[in-house]
């Protein structure tokens, strides 16, 4: 992305969130964002994960220019391209874990049967084979969030985006999840994570610091 | 292919709030039952008005005070009201001036709520007394089963001869012994039974069985409640049809003393003025069912795109879980519309269901055919169809276009 910017009207105030931003991401890039509440790595992840639009710059994501792209071929690439795994997990609470994680697969027109299949080998890689049956609701956060991963890793995307994955989860688990990263990091995935936890972020191979908008460092490991 | 799946997921978001999407079928199912119900029993209604109202014979046509129904203000009532009766003597001159052009000139009088007795056995007291003469039966539609008809005689020495009703002759002879010749006493007076009339059915859930025929002139000098006469009479031919009308409305006139400047003081009644009569007020309840039933639909429609409101409102976090994972506007926006869809949809088919039975029960009642209304169905189908989305729609548009970010934020 080059001199990317997402400007908010506050009232009678401009809310530079993102200000210029030049950042590049590579295939099998494992990246953590960093930075205090309100410097715009909430932004900026959304922008990422085509859930938002800049203001001005340009986004291209394998090759394609996101920027300039209307709602439902906003739809289409976090269809195809992002998986998402949220601090607050963001299943359907209704629906049992097979069901949520085949969730992206029904909007990309997925046969039933494929379907089905391909979610529960995704829930046995993420070690809950024996959970396919249950809703949320009956499992533990650590479980939560690794029936999320297995959403996110459903459609093969090119990018994880991952908005502090382990925050509402205590140490130990968090530890399992970053395992889980780190695996999937290895197998060639893309994937960047938002985290304002240092030894989380000690996880990845590039860390990249924001303040007030703007880049303050970009690291590599 | 992706139709099933949004299908099914609306019905699930549906179901998880049982009581509150019952509620608002109930609300659709309301509205569409009373339509289907008023509908269903007009249209029963309609099929009896031919087959009821055609109680005068071929050719035949009746001369009465009043119309058959009096809908209208109360102008045209008063005028009904102040008519004088048309006496006896008022029906000889009619029927001295008719008679060599029409022919089967009968008169008839009735008198309500009589009791008969006939041995230990009597009627409830609601039995009709008919003073007719030998035309009566055939102007009517009534054909003898057992016995004789009145003669001419009974008519001119005013004799206490009876002709029974169906209905009565088998509450008085219930284990199928002969009435002919025997004597029952019609409040209070003798009369030998001469014969018993077949049984001609209900009309409007009124039996028409249920009546004594006696001879008019016995009747008049018998009977205390004295009513205006009504004459019928028949036309030679169905070509001639329409000139025996106009001359009897003269003879008429001529009989009543009318002069040229005052107007008709009787009604001339034929099987199709009085099936126009009840077609009027028939019509009119249908208009009148028929507004409050689109209120209560308009209501309704209301009630559901309240309700889809509050469900975008409650789930606007799935909706932004959907959009995240990929799903465009249109299939949020279809799932939202399926959903009001299904529920008026599923109210519309309680209430065609209700409504056709309740409708049904009402025709069985008044011993109409069972039918089903399919033109009312089809209409409440598509009107419910057209209420489902066009209510839904709104909604359905605001969760299509909730800003994903918004939606996923914490509240």
């Amino acid at each position: 992305m080059q001199s990317l910017c997402k400007f908010y009207e506050m009232g009678d105030q401009t809310v530079r969130a993102l200000d210029s931003i030049n950042l590049e991401f590579g295939q099998n890039d494992y990246t953590a964002i960093m930075g205090p509440s309100g410097s715009g790595k909430s932004t900026l992840m959304n922008i990422l994960g085509c859930l938002d639009t800049p203001t001005s710059g340009l986004y291209e994501l394998n090759g394609q220019s996101v920027a300039e792209m209307d709602d439902d071929e906003l739809a289409r690439i976090r269809n195809k391209e992002i998986g998402f795994v949220f601090q607050t997990f963001n299943l359907l609470p209704r629906l049992n874990c097979l069901r949520n994680v085949e969730l992206p697969l029904i909007y990309a027109g997925v046969a039933p049967e494929e379907r089905e299949e391909r979610a529960a080998k995704a829930l046995v890689n993420v070690g809950l084979g024996d959970r396919i049956k249950h809703k949320p609701s009956e499992l533990s956060g650590g479980q939560i969030q690794r029936v999320a991963i297995a959403r996110a890793l459903i459609n093969n995307p090119s990018i994880i985006l991952a908005d502090e994955p382990t925050g509402n989860l205590d140490t130990a688990t968090s530890h399992d999840i970053m395992n889980i990263f780190g695996a999937l990091s290895e197998a060639g995935n893309t994937i960047i994570l938002i985290t304002h936890e240092e030894d989380i972020a000690h996880y990845t191979r590039r860390i990249i610091r924001l303040r007030d908008g703007k880049i303050e460092s970009d690291e590599r490991r | 292919m992706l139709l099933r799946e949004t299908m099914s997921q609306a019905i699930y978001s549906l179901t998880m709030n049982k009581l509150r999407s019952w509620l608002t079928i109930m609300g659709v199912a309301v509205g569409v039952f009373s339509i289907i119900a008023v509908m269903t029993a007009l249209d029963a209604i309609d099929k009896s008005i031919e087959s009821g109202l055609t109680s005068l014979g071929a050719n035949t046509f009746q001369i009465q005070k009043n119309p058959a129904t009096t809908f209208g203000s109360g102008h045209s009532r008063n005028l009904y009201a102040n008519r004088k009766d048309i006496t006896w003597q008022q029906a000889l001159l009619f029927r001295k001036s008719m008679e060599s052009k029409s022919r089967n000139i009968g008169f008839m009088i009735s008198s309500m709520a009589n009791q008969a007795k006939y041995a230990n056995l009597t009627t409830n007291p609601d039995v009709t007394i008919t003073g007719g003469d030998e035309n009566f039966s055939a102007s009517s539609g009534y054909i003898v089963a057992f016995g004789r008809n009145l003669a001419e005689p009974d008519i001119r020495y005013s004799r206490n001869t009876v002709v029974l009703g169906s209905e009565v002759a088998a509450t008085l002879f219930p284990s199928g012994e002969n009435p002919q010749n025997k004597s029952l006493k019609i409040n209070g007076e003798v009369y030998t039974i001469a014969g018993v009339f077949n049984k001609k059915g209900a009309a409007f859930g009124q039996s028409q069985d249920n009546f004594v025929l006696i001879p008019i002139t016995r009747y008049l000098n018998h009977i205390n409640e004295k009513s205006s006469l009504s004459i019928t009479v028949e036309a030679l031919s169905r070509k001639d049809y329409p000139q025996a009308i106009d001359r009897a409305i003269g003879a008429m006139r001529l009989a009543r003393g009318l002069t040229v400047k005052d107007t008709n003081d009787f009604e001339i009644r034929t099987n199709e003025s009085l099936i126009d009569s009840f077609r009027e007020i028939q019509r009119a309840i249908g208009t009148g069912a028929f507004i409050i039933s689109f209120m209560a639909l308009l209501t309704a429609g209301v009630g559901i795109m309240n309700i889809m409101l509050v469900s975008v409102t409650e789930r606007t976090r799935e909706i932004g879980i959907r959009k995240s994972v990929g799903a465009p506007k249109g299939i949020i926006l279809r799932q939202f519309l399926l959903e009001s869809l299904f529920l008026s949809l599923v109210g519309g088919v309680i209430g065609t269901i209700i409504g056709t039975a309740i409708g049904n029960v009402v025709a069985l009642k008044f011993n109409l055919p069972l039918l089903f209304p399919w033109l009312w169905i089809t209409v409440s189908m598509v009107v419910c169809s057209a209420i489902g989305v066009s209510f839904g729609l709104f909604p359905a548009w605001k969760a299509a276009n909730l800003n994903p970010v918004e939606a996923l934020r914490p509240k």
